[in-house]
C-alpha cells in the first residue's frame, strides 16, 4: 500500500487507477497517516517549511472566515492556461534521447511566463567583489565560455544582481 | 609494435569508434606495476566516457567548495550526463557529447545557457594525450583508497615552469578517475575534484536525463552570445614566440561585456591547461596601466601595446600569461 501511496505522489499512478487507494485512506487511518508523512517529507526535502501540528484545524478556521468567492470561474479561466502547460510538463515528456528533448523543456518552461513585459525585463549586471584582487569578469567570463576549466562548470567566479531599468 | 600501433589507431579513429574499442578491450586493469602509466592515464581518459556511472564528487578551487551529483551514460553510441550542484543555487549541467545546457538559477529567474565542452569531470583528460605526453612528464605512485575504492596514484609533472602538475587517482578496477588535483610549483593546491561515492549504471534508461523545472521561476534562453569565426580578416599583429608546448586551438571574434567593439579572442593550449588572448583596440584615453593577477589556478594580465589593448587570462601560472602576451607583435 504505501509503494502505491509513493507511485500516486510522484504522478507515476494515473489518478483514475487510484481509486482503492482514496477509498482505503479515508477509511484506514495508517493509509491516510502515510500520505500526509510522504507529503511532509517531501516538503522537506524541497526545503519547504514544516506544517505546524493544527495547520488543518488552523485552516479550516480561517477558511470559515474567508469571504465566499461569487465567481470563482473567472479566477480560474486565468489560470487555465498556465495550468495546463505545467501539467503537459512531465507527464508526457518522453524519454527522448535526444538533445533537442532537453532544449524543449526549457522552451515549454519558458511558455510558463505569463506577463510579457519586455520592457521591464531586468538586465543582469555582472557583478564581480569589490575586492583589488579579483579578475576582470568580461574577460573571464569570455574565457569560461569558450575555454572552460573542469571547475568553472560548477564554480563560478562571478557574482550576479539585478535591475530594473 | 603493439604498442605504437594502437597510439595511431587512437589518433585516426573518431572518437566514438575508440570508444567501443576500448570497451571491448576491457578494463581489467591488471597490477599496475606492470603496465604503462601512460596507458593507465589513457585509459582513464577513455573511461570517463565510455562507462556509465552515478556518484557524487566535490570541487574545490580557492576558497570555494561544491558538491555535484552526477549521472553519465554511454550507451554504445552516445554519451549522456546530468550534473546537479548540489550546494547552493541548484544550477546543473546536461550534456550530450561536447554539447553543453547549462540551467543556470540567477535570482528569480532561471538562464539557459548552451555551451561546448569535453573536459568535464571525470573526463579532464582528453582522448588524444600526445599533446600532454610532450609537455608533461608521468610517474605512478602509491595505492590510495579513495570514494571507498583502491586507486592508482599518477603523478603527472610539468617539464618547465609553464603549467601545473597534476596528481590523479585511478580506480584500479573501473579504470576510472576518482580524483584529480592540481598543484602549482609551490605544492599549493590549485583545484582539487574528487568522486565520494561512486557506483557503475547498468541500466540504459535515459528518465533521469531532464532538469528538474522549478514551476515558480521564469526560464530564459541566454543572450546570444555574438561569436564569429575567424574569417581570415588580415589583421595588424603577428604572434611571434608563444611559451614551450602551448599551440593555437582556436580564433574567434567576439562580443565581450561592456565593450563597444568586437574583440579578436585566441584560444591557446598545452593539451590540459587552456588560457585565452584578447586583442582589441585601446580606448582614447586609456591609462596604459600594466595589470598582472592571480586567484586561485587563474592568472590574468592586460597591458597596453602599441594602440591595442592585450589581455590574456588563463589556468596557468602568472609567468605563462605573461610571455602569451608579449607574444603578440604589432606591425607598425
Amino acid at each position: 500500500m504505501t509503494e502505491q501511496i509513493s507511485a500516486l505522489m510522484d504522478d507515476e499512478l494515473a489518478i483514475e487507477e487510484a481509486t482503492h487507494i482514496l477509498t482505503s485512506m479515508q477509511s484506514s487511518k495508517q493509509a491516510a497517516e502515510t500520505w500526509s508523512q510522504y507529503h511532509l517529507i517531501g516538503d522537506a526535502m524541497r526545503g519547504g517549511a514544516a506544517l505546524s501540528p493544527h495547520f488543518k484545524q488552523n485552516l479550516m478556521q480561517k477558511l470559515e472566515l474567508e469571504p465566499t468567492v461569487l465567481a470563482p470561474n473567472a479566477i480560474q479561466a486565468k489560470v487555465s492556461k498556465v495550468d495546463q502547460l505545467k501539467n503537459k510538463l512531465p507527464a508526457t515528456w518522453s524519454i527522448a534521447a535526444s538533445f533537442a528533448a532537453v532544449m524543449v523543456v526549457g522552451w515549454m518552461a519558458m511558455q510558463v511566463q505569463t506577463q510579457p513585459n519586455n520592457e521591464l525585463a531586468p538586465i543582469e549586471v555582472a557583478k564581480v567583489e569589490p575586492s583589488e584582487q579579483s579578475i576582470p569578469a568580461e574577460y573571464l567570463m569570455a574565457h569560461q565560455a569558450s575555454a572552460p576549466s573542469a571547475s568553472s562548470y560548477y564554480i563560478q567566479s562571478v557574482s550576479y544582481s539585478e535591475s530594473s531599468r | 609494435m603493439k604498442r605504437s600501433g594502437l597510439a595511431r589507431f587512437f589518433a585516426s579513429s573518431s572518437p566514438a569508434l575508440v570508444l567501443g574499442v576500448i570497451l571491448c578491450m576491457s578494463f581489467n586493469v591488471q597490477a599496475a606495476t606492470d603496465e604503462n602509466e601512460w596507458d593507465v592515464l589513457q585509459k582513464a581518459a577513455v573511461a570517463a566516457r565510455a562507462l556509465s556511472y552515478q556518484g557524487i564528487f566535490i570541487c574545490q578551487t580557492g576558497q570555494q567548495v561544491k558538491s555535484v551529483q552526477i549521472t553519465h551514460l554511454f550507451d554504445g553510441k552516445n554519451e549522456f550526463a546530468r550534473n546537479v550542484l548540489l550546494d547552493g543555487s541548484p544550477r546543473e549541467v546536461l550534456s550530450q557529447g561536447g554539447d553543453l545546457v547549462i540551467y543556470n538559477p540567477k535570482n528569480e529567474k532561471i538562464v539557459i545557457e548552451k555551451r561546448r565542452g569535453q573536459n568535464m569531470f571525470p573526463a579532464v583528460l582528453p582522448v588524444n594525450l600526445d599533446a600532454v605526453k610532450e609537455n608533461y612528464s608521468l610517474r605512478s605512485g602509491a595505492l590510495e583508497r579513495v570514494a571507498g575504492r583502491q586507486s592508482q596514484v599518477l603523478i603527472l609533472e610539468p617539464k618547465d615552469g609553464l603549467r601545473y602538475s597534476y596528481r590523479f587517482w585511478i580506480d584500479t578496477e573501473y579504470g576510472l578517475l576518482l580524483k584529480s588535483v592540481m598543484f602549482n610549483s609551490r605544492d599549493e593546491i590549485m583545484e582539487s575534484i574528487a568522486f565520494n561515492q561512486l557506483a557503475l549504471l547498468s541500466s540504459v534508461e535515459l528518465d533521469w536525463f531532464k532538469p528538474k523545472i522549478d514551476h515558480n521561476k521564469n526560464y530564459e534562453m541566454e543572450d546570444e552570445q555574438v561569436v564569429i569565426a575567424d574569417n581570415g580578416t588580415p589583421v595588424d599583429w603577428v604572434i611571434k614566440d608563444l611559451p614551450a608546448g602551448y599551440r593555437k586551438i582556436d580564433q574567434m571574434t567576439r562580443m565581450v561585456n561592456g565593450k563597444p567593439y568586437p574583440v579578436t579572442h585566441i584560444i591557446f593550449s598545452d593539451g590540459l591547461a587552456s588560457v585565452s588572448l584578447f586583442i582589441e583596440p585601446a580606448l582614447k584615453g586609456h591609462k596604459s596601466k600594466i595589470l598582472l593577477r592571480s586567484v586561485g589556478n587563474t592568472s590574468f594580465y592586460t597591458s597596453v601595446n602599441k594602440g591595442h589593448l592585450v589581455t590574456v587570462v588563463g589556468e596557468a601560472p602568472e609567468a605563462t600569461i605573461v610571455q602569451i602576451a608579449n607574444a603578440v607583435v604589432f606591425r607598425k
